[in-house]
Order: C-alpha cells, then structure tokens, then sequence
C-alpha cells in the first residue's frame, strides 16, 4: 500500500448532520423571512380593512354631504316660494351640523360660509326677492369651492388606498424576490449536497464496490484515492485488510496442501496424493492413446538394516534414496513413497521398455551408491522393483501387476527389475 | 374540569341567545304625545316622527335578522338608560352617544349613525342676544341665558358644567318638543338639542319662528357615533346586534332605512 500522508478526516455521519442543520438553519431563516413578509402583507390588510376602508368611507360620506350641501343652495337659488327656500336651509343647517362635516376642519369651514351665506340670501330674499339674482354670481363661487372641495375628497379617499394597495404589492413584490432567491438558494444547497454525497459517498462506495468485486490473491492490493470520509476511509482500510488477509490464508492454504500431500520424511509425494494424480494421468494418457507405466520399488533386508543399525539409519537410507530418485527421474515422472520402503513409480508417455531403461538405471545407481548413516558408517543397499503397463487399465490393477513383479523380484533374489508381463 | 366549564359557558351563551329570542325594545319619543302609542302605531305628519321611524325600523330589522320576537315600547328619552340598566328593556334606542359615564350603566353597540348639537331660538332672541354679547350667539360665547335640554342628556351635563360661569339657568326638559315649547312660550331662550331630533321637529314646523342659532357642536361630549343600549350582562345579544348591524350596513338596508325618512344618509 502506497504510504499516503495524514489527511484530515471527517465523519460522514457529522459532515451530513452538519450539512442538514445548515439546510434547516437556512430554510429556517428563509420561513421566517417569508413569515415576516406575511405578516406584513396582514397587518397591511388588517390597516387596509380596519382603518383605510373606513377612513375612506368617511372622505366619500363627507364628499357627498358636501355635495348635498350644495344641492340644497342650489334649490334655494331656484325655489319659486319662500317655504321652499325654508325647506331647503333647514336641511342645510342639517347637513352642515353633521358630524363628518364637523370633524374635518376645512369643510368645516365651507359648510359654515355655506350656511351663513345661504341664511343671509335667504333672509334677503324674504325681503327682496330679486335680490337673490343679484347674489347668484357669489353663490357660484361658493358652490365652486364647495364642488372643489367634493372633488379633493374623494380623490383623497382614493389615494387613501392607493398608499395601502401600493404598500401591500411592494411587500408581495419583496416576498416573491424573496422567494425566487429562497427557491435557488435551496436548489444550490441541494445541486451542493448531491455533488458532496457523489464525490465522498455514492463514487467511493462505487469503488469499493469494483474492488470487493475483483478482489483475488492474484491480483495486487486495490488502490483507493485518498478519502475524506472517515467512514469511506474505513471500509477502503478494511478492503485492503481483506485483500492481505485472502493471500495470506491462500499461502497458508497452499502449506496445509504440500503438508497433506507430502511425506514428511522423505520430502516425496505421499501414496494419497500419488493415487490421485496418477488416475489423473492414466485418463490423460488413455483418452489421448498415450503409453504409460507403473513401477513398485522396495529397498532389499530394510528390515535387517533398521534392526542392525537402527531406526534413524532407516531413515537416512530412505531420504538417501529419495534424493537418488528425483536426480535421476525425469520431470515428469510421479514418484511417491508408498509405505514403509516401498516406492511407487509412474511414468508418462513412457512405454514399459522405456520405463524399465529408467527403472533399471535407478537401481544400478542406488546399489553403487554409499550412503552415510548418522554415526558416519557407510553403507550400500539393493533395490527390488516390479514394473507394469499402466496404459489400458486402472491404476490400481496397473500397481497389482507390479506388486507381483516386484514379489517376483524379491523371490528371483532381490536387486532387480522385473517386468509384470514378463511373469504374467 | 376545563371541559365542563366549556361547556357550562357554551350553554350560557346559547341561553343568552334564547332569552334574546324574546327582545323588549324602548324607543325614546320626542313629544308627550308620542307616549301613548303602542305597537306599530306611529301617526303620519306627526312632528319628530322620523327619527323614531328610523329607530323603529332598524329595531325590527335588527330583529329580523337575529330571528327574535320584539315588543317596541315609546318612552320619553330620559327613560331609555334607566330602562335598559334595569333589565325592563333588551335594546334602547334614542340618539344615545356613548360615555364612560354610560358605559358604566348599559353596554352599548356598534355605531349606527353620528350626531351633533346645536342651539335652537327664535331669530328675535338670536338677534337680541347677539346684540348683547356683540357677536353671533354660539355655544362658545352664549351667557346669562335660560336653555332647555332633555333631561338625563350629555346636553344638559354640559350645560351644567357650564351654567355657573356662564350664567346660565339650565331647564330640562323629558322630551325634545318640550324644550322647543319652552321657546315658543318664552320660558328659554334657547334649547341645546340634537340636531336630527331638532330637525325632525322644526321640519314640520310651518311657523318657522325656531330656527338653529350658532354652528352645531359635536365634541365636548355633545356630539359623535350613536349606539344602541344594551344590558351589560348580556354580550351574546351584543354580538348578535353588532353582526346584525353589520349586515344590514352590508347590504345597503341601513341607507334605505334612513333614507326613508331623512333627506340624508346618517352615518
């Protein structure tokens, strides 16, 4: 693994709370923003209905009392009769006592010349009754002012919620800004955290998952790019613990295996493993119409020998010869020890002929071999060999013919080769 | 516990609306004459007729629409706080302005129309007394002068407040033609009335030797919104008068009331 230099790392459990509290802090704020917008929008509307609308309900009702008012000096202008005129400045001195007159200071003040006026022409008028044309033209003036005023009034009532309604849309306009702002600053935070969850969550565990896929003793440890998440940090760790782990138990596997297969003393496959891959061989050699042989061997007096010198001379003389035979045999050739001082031999893409030549080679050279023993005395010992055709049978009826060869061996006088079909 | 108090609230208030079912309604009258009256019985081309029509129809639309039996009973104005204070009537109705004084005595509703004051005399009296003080008689200025008013009226609580350093002899009067009688026998100079009440009166007087002296007033407690009486102990019916008010401003019934029997809006 790469050494990488110490990074700091964060838990990805507290980047994303932090990452949510943000998102709520902010989309807090933003409520509360739009709240306050709100509330103004009601307030404005609750002024709008509580105040203004009434307000201008009483410009329109002063707007047209005044209106009335001057109706009314019109008919006493107009009125044939002095009980008419009576009439009408009576209801004159009623509209200009009313109290939305009254509280606004300059229809007050119009209403109040309005009445006097018109209780002076009138009084004139009961007197003289022309003298109310000579007073029309002053009358017109007054009425003038009178409809001035109706018209500033109502124009004031109007604006009255023109101000509101303006007041109102400006806050609408702001909450809507607001808003748009609210809505792509929430999209940013959200295109933000999928970019984080795909750069330090989603693509790692992608990796990780790649990894695990193709972990394998044969491939080397997997590489990860150095990662901020602590917890992706872990797993990638753990990945490549997984990895040491899986070639350290195939080495470990692959112990276990020679130590089941092999025989310890010797360092030779054992008879186990020897059967095994003979039956192997024997089918290769057979579906492929392939020559093969089997050969049993057995080191002559062993018996004699290990009761003379003992046990550990036994065993030297058999790593002697162990070591004699993967000298002198082909690569191919399987040889294993096949129990006691017995030897089990197989020769592929050999015919018997050939075998034998190999065989015999075998024990000439082990019958002139001095061998050592532990207390350093030197010593030569023979080896009987039985040998079958191993190519159109089993390759436990192939090692019966060359257990009978080899007892033939033995029985002709040991230190010899003997062939299975030359006895049967 | 909460809930049953909830509950017991809930039945008082649908209790109160029942005993709102049945409404006893006092109408303050403007002439002695009036008081005889009973049921519907207003005589046509009576003086200050109107505003008790007024009244009346906004008292039976009123109970129109909040589904109540009403009996109407003519008092004079001096009767109509006293009655609904004491529980003898359910709604009072009578030009009343609301004070802290009277909000100690009745509840009162939503606003129906507004009022001013103003002081009526003969144009001979105007003229003397204007003489005197060398200026128009108004309110502002009028001394050493006998003025009736209504009795239990704000009108008379101002001039009182007034009357010693302005040396006025205050006359009340229990009814708004009384006061206007009071004028013609000269037995006052003046009368500080209201002015739909005087208007209802001296817009069928043919004599007109009353007229309305000085401008009208409607601050200084003698003037602003009217309202109905109410016993204080009975809000459901206050709400459900207040509702009706609404409803009947709403729809344009409270103009075509008033307008019935006025020459103008009220409100």
């Amino acid at each position: 693994m790469t050494p990488q230099s110490p990074r700091e790392r964060h838990r990805a459990s507290h980047a994303f709370l932090l990452l949510a509290s943000a998102f709520a802090l902010l989309f807090g704020v933003i409520l509360a923003l739009l709240a306050i917008d709100q509330q103004r929008v009601l307030l404005a509307t609750q002024r709008l209905q509580e105040d203004t609308v009434p307000q201008i309900i009483r410009f329109q009702r002063l707007a047209r009392n005044l209106e009335h008012l001057r109706q009314e000096g019109e008919r006493i202008f107009s009125a044939t009769t002095s009980e008419g005129r009576q009439q009408s400045l009576l209801l004159v001195m009623l509209v200009a006592s009313h109290p939305s007159i009254l509280e606004h200071p300059q229809a007050a003040a119009a209403a109040r010349d309005t009445e006097r006026f018109l209780v002076d022409a009138s009084n004139q008028a009961n007197r003289d009754a022309w003298s109310l044309q000579q007073r029309y033209a002053e009358w017109q003036n007054l009425s003038y002012r009178l409809s001035l005023l109706v018209d500033d009034l109502s124009v004031q009532g109007a604006s009255l919620a023109t101000d509101d309604l303006r007041d109102m849309m400006a806050v609408l306009h702001l909450a809507r800004t607001k808003l748009i702002g609210a809505l792509l600053l929430v999209g940013g935070f959200l295109l933000l955290s999928i970019w984080l969850l795909n750069r330090h969550l989603i693509r790692p565990l992608e990796r990780i998952d790649q990894a695990l896929s193709s972990l394998n003793v044969d491939q080397p440890a997997p590489e990860f790019p150095d990662a901020r998440m602590a917890e992706i940090h872990a797993v990638e760790e753990a990945t490549r613990r997984l990895h040491a782990s899986l070639v350290s138990n195939d080495m470990a596997r692959r112990e276990l295996e020679l130590l089941a297969n092999r025989d310890g003393l010797t360092g030779l496959i054992n008879r186990r493993h020897f059967m095994q891959l003979a039956h192997a061989e024997l089918q290769r050699a057979q579906h492929l119409g392939r020559p093969v042989a089997v050969a049993l061997g057995d080191l002559d007096f062993f018996k004699r020998l290990n009761d003379t010198y003992g046990h550990a001379a036994g065993d030297a003389v058999l790593r002697s010869f162990a070591l004699l035979l993967g000298e002198s045999l082909r690569q191919t050739d399987l040889v294993c020890r096949y129990g006691g001082e017995e030897f089990a031999l197989l020769f592929p893409d050999s015919t018997l002929e050939q075998a034998r030549v190999l065989v015999e080679r075998v024990r000439q050279r082990f019958a002139e071999h001095d061998i050592r023993l532990p207390d350093g005395l030197l010593i030569r010992v023979t080896l009987s060999v039985g040998l079958a055709d191993a190519g159109r049978r089993t390759i436990e009826n192939a090692l019966h013919d060359a257990d009978f060869a080899l007892y033939e061996a033995k029985r002709l006088g040991r230190n010899r080769v003997i062939v299975a079909s030359e006895t049967t | 516990m909460s809930l049953l108090r909830t509950l017991l609230l809930l039945i008082g208030m649908v209790a109160g609306i029942v005993q709102a079912s049945e409404l006893r309604i006092a109408i303050g009258v403007q002439d002695k004459a009036q008081l005889a009256m009973s049921g519907n019985a207003i005589p046509p081309n009576m003086p200050g007729t109107e505003l008790i029509a007024v009244n009346d129809d906004l008292a039976r639309e009123i109970c129109r629409r909040i589904q109540a039996r009403c009996t109407v009973t003519y008092v004079p104005f001096s009767e109509v706080l006293p009655g609904v204070e004491s529980g003898l009537f359910d709604l009072g109705f009578g030009n009343l302005l609301r004070t802290p004084e009277r909000e100690k005595r009745v509840a009162f509703s939503a606003p129906i129309w507004q009022s001013s004051s103003r002081l009526l005399g003969t144009s001979a009296t105007a003229e003397a007394f204007a003489g005197k003080l060398g200026q128009p008689v108004s309110l502002d200025n009028l001394r050493d002068a006998r003025v009736a008013t209504l009795d239990d009226s704000l009108q008379l609580a101002f001039l009182n407040a007034i009357a010693s350093q302005r040396g006025l002899t205050v006359i009340g009067k229990k009814t708004a033609q009384e006061a206007i009688d009071a004028l013609r026998d000269n037995s006052a100079d003046f009368a500080l009335l209201a002015v739909l009440s005087a208007y209802s009166l001296l817009n069928r007087d043919t004599t007109r030797q009353i007229e309305f002296v000085g401008t009208a007033v409607a601050d200084r407690g003698l003037g602003g919104t009217v309202h109905i009486a109410l016993p204080k102990q009975n809000e459901a019916l206050r709400h459900a008068v207040n509702r009706a008010i609404a409803s009947i401003r709403a729809d344009s019934t409270f103009q075509r009331i008033t307008r019935r029997h006025f020459p103008m809006g009220l409100d």
